[in-house]
């Protein structure tokens, strides 16, 4: 079993700078397999300009990301991602939306449909598979998007706020949807939100990030019993632990907003 | 639904009506001797010179002999300038090859390569095809360029991390992409290439719209031009209808 020994996801003394703007202190992060780890921070903490390192959008000024015991110089399939603004094919029915990974792998029609098919019943939109993404809701949209990066089978998920832009309601169940994928699909998932119960309603493990520069001040586990029901959302250990983070991250606003004036 | 179906009916009656209405004031003028025919006939000798024309088989020959003029060209000028468009669209480096000759065919009308055409084609038909062409072919491709360029990069993105390569985002992402944008652009083009060959047939020609109007000036049949002019008027409306058709289901994700 070589393949335990080294994490899914390791970043290695990797800073980013834009020009003399640096966005990301150097960050020492390890992700093992099958962890759900939620990036928290308000905006401009670097928390994108993480993923998008992760998935080979961009280069880090400094170290190196390791995907898989590789150096990711390039953007790699084997981090699929889930974008906010879904980034679905408007041209593609969702049926073709879903397997456009695998059509671009060369895998044959027929079976492509199946799998396609496959996916979108277990996101629930069975019966949608042939209508085009302009006549889908948000949060359907979402649904289709995460469908398309599952039938992709990636090593790794990411998750860039996917539902900062939904109603509350929908959110909610896109979250448990979510949370069941994950538990049956055993992937690695990295998500951002700046919501601290969204984070505690998904993550096995926390990363709070502070802004100017971004970096990470704290490291928590998650192990509150999964599914998050409403009864655990109330019980002192989630308080607990909600109380901790939105010090953290007070603090972290104040010291930006000061940073600003 | 149901009621706004009938509010466009009741629009499209208002609209026939003053179709109606303006060609009655039309002739009511004509008739009671406001304006001199010579200036301007009345609807009804438009109508009558159309039956005459009609029946001596010179009517349908010069609309038909325009349209082809306007489609050769037309569809020249748009399958040379769609891929060249979207290449120019995606590559800096070609783009700075093509810039400095666009530039200097962008100003240029379509008018202004008569002479030049008429030298290297004689009053022929490729003369005409040339003329359009050469009308349709910069802006074309002005709109090609334009409509690759403001695909949203999230659609390419999304793509590279699913896995296609340079030539799949191309084929499977800013080819689709564009063509709502590519196809609204060309139906601009289209009209536009009208006008290059009524100018082309007002110069010089033996056959057209453009021809049948110079013809009928020479002669004073200010009916022939009238009606000349309400054909153009009518062919580009109808071109223009049969391409939205086209559009439609080109496009019918869209819907």
């Amino acid at each position: 079993m070589a393949t335990m020994n080294h994490p899914m996801i390791r970043l290695e003394g990797v800073a980013k700078s834009y020009g003399p703007l640096q966005v990301l202190r150097e960050v020492d992060l390890d992700i093992a397999k099958g962890e759900f780890l939620v990036l928290l921070g308000a905006s401009g903490c670097g928390k994108s300009t993480m993923l998008n390192m992760i998935s080979g959008f961009e280069q880090p000024t400094q170290g190196r990301v390791l995907v898989n015991n590789k150096v990711v110089k390039d953007v790699e399939p084997a981090c699929g991602m889930v974008f906010q603004q879904y980034a679905l094919f408007p041209w593609k029915t969702v049926s073709e939306n879903v397997a456009f990974g695998l059509k671009m792998r060369g895998m044959g029609k027929a079976q492509r449909r199946e799998a396609a098919r496959r996916h979108i019943e277990a996101v629930g939109l069975k019966g949608f598979e042939d209508s085009y993404p302009g006549k889908l809701s948000g949060g359907m949209k979402q649904r289709v998007s995460i469908a398309r990066v599952l039938a992709n089978d990636p090593d790794v998920m990411l998750l860039d706020e996917p539902f900062a832009a939904l109603d509350a309601m929908t959110r909610q169940v896109l979250q448990e949807q979510l949370l069941s994928l994950y538990e049956k699909s055993g992937k690695t998932i990295v998500f951002i939100t700046h919501s601290i119960d969204e984070a505690l309603m998904l993550s096995t493990r926390m990363i709070v990030m502070g802004a100017k520069p971004g970096r990470i001040v704290q490291d928590i586990r998650n192990d509150l019993p999964l599914p998050r029901t409403a009864e655990v959302q109330l019980s002192p250990a989630y308080l607990e632990m909600k109380k901790s983070i939105w010090e953290t991250v007070q603090a972290e606003v104040m010291k930006g907003l000061e940073g600003a004036a | 639904m149901a009621s706004n179906r009938k509010w466009r009916g009741g629009l499209l009656v208002v609209s026939a009506c003053s179709l109606i209405g303006f060609l009655l004031l039309w002739e009511l003028v004509c008739r009671a001797g406001l304006v001199d025919a010579v200036f301007l006939p009345a609807p009804s000798q438009v109508l009558a010179r159309g039956i005459r024309m009609w029946n001596q088989h010179a009517l349908l020959d010069n609309v038909l002999a325009s349209t082809r003029r306007v489609m050769v060209g037309f569809f020249a000028a748009a399958v040379v300038s769609i891929p060249l468009g979207i290449m120019l669209g995606t590559s800096r480096v070609a783009r700075a090859v093509f810039d400095p000759l666009l530039s200097f065919l962008r100003p240029l009308p379509s008018m202004s390569w008569i002479p030049l055409s008429l030298l290297w084609f004689g009053i022929t038909e490729t003369q005409k095809y040339s003329i359009v062409f050469m009308g349709s072919f910069a802006p074309a491709l002005l709109y090609v360029i334009d409509a690759t360029r403001n695909i949203d990069p999230i659609f390419i993105r999304a793509a590279r991390n699913l896995g296609a390569n340079r030539w799949q985002v191309m084929f499977e992402v800013i080819l689709p992409g564009c063509i709502p944008q590519i196809l609204s652009g060309m139906k601009v083009i289209l009209g536009l290439s009208w006008t290059c060959v009524i100018s082309a047939e007002l110069v010089a020609a033996q056959q057209g719209l453009g021809f049948m109007i110079m013809n009928g000036r020479e002669f004073f049949q200010t009916d022939t031009v009238v009606l000349g002019m309400v054909l153009i008027s009518i062919t580009v409306l109808i071109t223009d209808a049969v391409f939205r058709l086209i559009e439609r289901g080109v496009l019918s994700w869209q819907r």
